[in-house]
């Protein structure tokens, strides 16, 4: 694998594969709501009825989770072939129909996905059918939990690949309201004030898009709510207040340093499967903004700026790192190695190099991944010992081994160890940022080391030592676990084993943003 | 503009005719036949609203391309343009909605039922006045039709005291609204020399202020009472606190429809984005209009207060539109008067929709308090799910069609180069969704013990509750068409 040969851009055009109207991203993001539309009406009364209603939430995970391999084997085998000498298209699965024609400025239905977009879209539809595995446990409104859900499901894969702004932010606050009920519904502690926290997030970031994106598609001179026409050129300080503002709006969700709190507040007080969905989709979610969108359309600004991404992505990987190692919490501790590993994204931003952009891929892959099984298993040990704290735990290897391995692979795949998914995003990453940025690279991994102690300790407090009385009767992962969290490690070990499947689809997509000329 | 005779005078104003002998049907249908079954005032008032409709498109037959004016009758007072069809039909929408959602009202009106559908009517009748007109007296007709319909339908609930006190409110606020329109409308008068709106539009592109700024102002100050705009939004909160339902639904629906509709032929095509002095007020009308009921609504407690200030939030929405009813730098519209009239019937479909789910779950006796709709959606899943589609699209949030309403009214006032007010309304709205957030979580998390709720709403009443509340999720999905026909509309004002 040649990846700094496959990095350079190429400037001839070549055509690629059938073109025939297509609707993959159509099904793959309404599919579930259409299911959760479906159980909505279905009674919920007996075992019976709740059993169908979570196989009907299985089902549209499981869909969705189907399309979104077929859009990202179609586009990846669409990228080797241009590889060939050419620019892959990338719009072998677009699907635009006209939407709002007739007033001054247009809108339409326009759905497509770069390699940034496929690259989160795999990561979110796997996770998303883990987590409908895992709702299966629940008791307790099972119909809610269902229907959020997938509603939850089909507007984060919207987001991914909308390309008009109305979709987009449709897309972006349809969440709002399920995500509220979700924690108000299923959560812990103070969850009021974390759901209240976490919707003013979303509301204030929807602010700052919409007008961002009513800045752009007026400036822009286009008229046009379309985000395919990157990069955009705005008048004075246009170009300045329109990235400032796409920035904070997705940098509330990444939950970088200082922004974290409402995220660790979510990831704490939620029950396991809200805690996974926190913890591993949400922040990508907002990293994938940062991306594709922030840095795609001002790619320039994003230059100048790059200072200020390494300064946070330090400030973040070492305040998280810290905060780890004095967290007493299981799930916090987590969360603020989910942090960090966000912070180490945001050095790939401030690379702004090929390398590093798809290195920034490959690690938000990994991190969704890693978070997804270590809540999942973090809210399994909480269930199972009643206890929350890592003091209070010990020796659970005994009764546990299956949640020890699992709990192993999740931390070595944040660790960015070899075979695993981590380690090539981590791997690229700091080869593409380090000579942009040396001291904040060398901060960053200082910083990664003493989270990956952190986590490492935390396995040994929990794992090991001697057998306890008070943990003798607590189960181990049964199939149903051993089902879900499988499928995530082994993604994850696809992802360290066969990274190659993707290159050409991931930096096809990381040049796409640092070139959007070179694309059209 | 052309002055036509007598029988185009009949013609253009055929809608209001046959809604006024549909009331006056109605009324001595209710005085003299006793017994008449109250299915049948449901009937006359829809085979009226519906022929109002069919009256307008009639009249849109004849329309002159180069004027895009079918019809113009009372030297100029009256006029059937693609504008006034927008209108005519949207008000008839309204007041059918209005009538076939009136059963719920039965019980707390009685025998009053029919005196409320020939009110109803008669309201419906000024809002196609208004819709209708191009000149200050039809203005001024129309809403003396209007208003005081719409006092009598709230009045005739008198068996309740919050009813009378809410007509009180609409008396004494709509009053003063009414005079500080007529006196805004007095002084631009004075300065034009006439009454013709498109006349006092060429005068005033030439004129001085301070004075012709005073009269733009007051004017704008008169009808924002009409939106139910803060300031002036103490009828719009005394009627959705106090009125039946399915009342409130009707009389506030239709105050809007008729109030949004005045805004945009009495500012727009009368007045002109040029006049700077009215648009920088509405800027300011439109961010208090917006930010005050959404910060109030952070501490309600009562689902019927948040609904009415949503209606006020929604006043300070439509004002903003004006701000982008002009062109841009480049000289073509920024697309406000498209945002406006797309926005009004979203926001009013929302408006009516939540009221007519509380009028459902009244009559089956749940409170209006948030804490009374707790575990809703396990005890009556129907009201829940019509009551969240209401609330929702009042709050903007997707996938109603207030939310694209709302996107477009932004990205017009953006384009007329008031970010800054797009801001401070933008962030209005996403405060008065915490509220809605709030309800929300009562009526699908929280849990009482409560049974089950065997709902005696009358079918119609709670089907017509369940088409308006989805008639939010359809106008997002048909929003080209509709955007399409506001266009349309659009055109005739410039």
């Amino acid at each position: 694998m040649n990846l700094l040969a496959q990095a350079a851009p190429s400037t001839a055009t070549t055509t690629a594969g059938a073109n025939f109207p297509t609707i993959v991203f159509t099904l793959m993001v309404w599919l579930p709501v259409v299911l959760a539309l479906a159980a909505l009406v279905m009674p919920e009364r007996t075992a019976e009825q709740r059993s169908r209603i979570r196989a009907l939430g299985a089902s549209g995970a499981g869909g969705a989770l189907f399309f979104a391999i077929w859009a990202v084997q179609t586009q990846a085998a669409a990228a080797v072939a241009g590889n060939g000498g050419g620019i892959p298209s990338t719009d072998q699965l677009q699907e635009t129909h006209g939407w709002l024609t007739a007033l001054p400025f247009t809108s339409s239905y326009q759905l497509n996905a770069s390699g940034v977009s496929l690259a989160l879209v795999l990561l979110f539809a796997v996770v998303f059918f883990a987590l409908a595995l895992a709702a299966w446990k629940n008791q307790h409104r099972v119909k809610l939990l269902t229907v959020c859900l997938l509603t939850v499901e089909t507007s984060f894969l919207g987001v991914l690949v909308s390309f008009d702004w109305v979709l987009f932010l449709l897309f972006w606050l349809l969440p709002v309201a399920p995500v509220y009920l979700l924690v108000r519904g299923f959560g812990r502690g103070e969850h009021p004030r974390a759901a209240g926290r976490h919707a003013a997030g979303t509301l204030v970031s929807a602010a700052l898009l919409t007008l961002a994106a009513t800045l752009i598609s007026f400036q822009g001179g286009a008229r046009s709510f379309s985000m395919g026409g990157t990069p955009v050129t705005l008048h004075g300080a246009g170009t300045g207040v329109a990235f400032w503002l796409l920035t904070a709006a997705f940098l509330l969700p990444m939950a970088v340093v200082p922004l974290h709190g409402a995220l660790l507040d979510l990831e704490e007080d939620g029950t396991g499967v809200l805690a996974a969905l926190f913890a591993s989709l949400l922040p990508s979610l907002g990293a994938y903004g940062l991306l594709e969108v922030a840095v795609g359309f001002f790619p320039t600004t994003a230059v100048d700026l790059s200072l200020f991404f390494a300064v946070l992505a330090v400030a973040t990987v070492l305040w998280s790192a810290l905060a780890a190692l004095r967290c007493d919490d299981l799930r916090r501790l987590i969360g603020y190695a989910g942090n960090a590993l966000m912070g180490v994204v945001l050095l790939g931003v401030a690379g702004h190099t090929t390398i590093a952009l798809t290195g920034a891929l490959y690690l938000l892959i990994a991190r969704g991944l890693a978070m997804a099984v270590l809540m999942l298993l973090a809210s399994g040990i909480q269930e199972r010992t009643r206890r929350t704290r890592i003091s209070q735990l010990g020796g659970l290897m005994w009764q546990m081994p299956h949640t020890a391995a699992f709990w192993l692979a999740g931390i070595l795949t944040a660790a960015g160890v070899p075979l695993l998914g981590g380690f090539l995003g981590m791997f690229l990453l700091f080869a593409g940022a380090f000579p942009a940025h040396r001291w904040a690279t060398a901060a960053v991994l200082a910083g990664m080391v003493l989270v990956v102690g952190g986590l490492v300790w935390a396995a040994q407090r929990i794992f090991m030592g001697g057998e306890r009385e008070a943990f003798a009767r607590v189960r181990d992962l049964g199939p149903l676990e051993l089902t879900y969290l499988g499928i995530l490690v082994a993604v994850s070990f696809f992802f360290g084993i066969y990274p190659d499947h993707f290159t050409a689809l991931f930096i096809n997509g990381a040049d796409h943003v640092l070139f959007p000329a070179t694309y059209g | 503009m052309s002055v036509a005779g007598a029988p185009s005078l009949l013609q253009a104003t055929l809608p209001t005719w046959i809604l006024l002998l549909g009331a006056l049907l109605t009324a001595l249908l209710g005085w003299r036949v006793e017994r008449f079954p109250l299915g049948g005032h449901r009937v006359i008032g829809t085979v009226a609203g519906a022929a109002a409709m069919a009256a307008a498109v009639g009249a849109f037959h004849g329309v002159t391309p180069a004027t895009q004016v079918a019809l113009s009758a009372g030297s100029g007072a009256v006029v059937a343009d693609r504008f006034s069809l927008f209108a005519v039909i949207l008000v008839c929408s309204v007041g059918i909605v209005a009538v076939l959602g009136s059963g719920t009202a039965t019980e707390r009106l009685g025998a009053r039922m029919p005196g409320y559908h020939a009110l109803l009517l008669t309201a419906t009748a000024g809002g196609t006045v208004v819709a209708l007109q191009w000149e200050m007296g039809a203005l001024v007709a129309g809403l003396a039709l209007l208003l005081p319909s719409l006092v009598g339908m709230v009045a005739l609930e008198k068996t309740t005291e919050g009813a009378g006190e809410a007509a009180l409110a609409q008396v004494a606020v709509g009053g003063l609204c009414l005079g500080v329109l007529l006196f805004g409308l007095s002084i631009i008068y004075g300065a034009t020399g006439t009454t013709d709106l498109a006349v006092a539009r060429t005068a005033l592109a030439h004129a001085s202020p301070p004075l012709e700024g005073l009269g733009l102002a007051l004017t704008l100050l008169g009808l924002a009472f009409l939106v139910g705009a803060a300031p002036l939004h103490r009828g719009v909160l005394a009627v959705a606190r106090s009125s039946q339902g399915a009342v409130a639904a009707s009389v506030l629906g239709i105050s809007v429809t008729a109030g949004g509709i005045v805004l945009v032929r009495v500012l727009v095509s009368g007045f002109t984005a040029s006049l700077r002095p009215w648009v920088v007020l509405a800027g300011v009308l439109a961010l208090v209009a917006s930010l005050y009921p959404a910060l109030v609504s952070l501490a309600a407690t009562s689902v019927r207060r948040v609904i009415g200030l949503g209606a006020s939030l929604q006043g300070g929405f439509l004002l903003m539109a004006l701000l982008g009813s002009g062109t841009g730098r480049d000289g073509r519209p920024e697309g406000g008067v498209e945002a406006l009239l797309f926005g009004l019937p979203v926001f009013v479909l929302s408006l009516m929709a939540s009221l007519q789910a509380l009028g459902i779950l009244e009559g089956d006796g749940v409170g209006a308090r948030v804490a009374d709709l707790r575990g809703l959606a396990r005890r009556s899943p129907l009201a829940a799910g019509l009551l969240t589609l209401g609330l929702a699209g009042l709050a903007g949030l997707p996938p109603m069609a207030g939310f694209l309403g709302r996107i477009l009214i932004v990205q017009s006032a953006v384009g007329g180069g008031y970010p800054w007010v797009a801001a401070g309304v933008l962030a209005a709205s996403l405060i008065y969704a915490i509220p809605i957030l709030r309800i929300l979580a009562a009526i699908f998390v929280e849990d009482d013990e409560e049974p089950a709720l065997v709902s005696g709403a009358p079918l119609l009443g709670v089907l017509t509750a369940g088409a308006t509340a989805f008639l939010g999720v359809v106008a997002m999905v048909l929003a080209g068409p509709l955007t399409f026909a506001a266009h349309l509309a659009a055109l005739s004002l410039r």
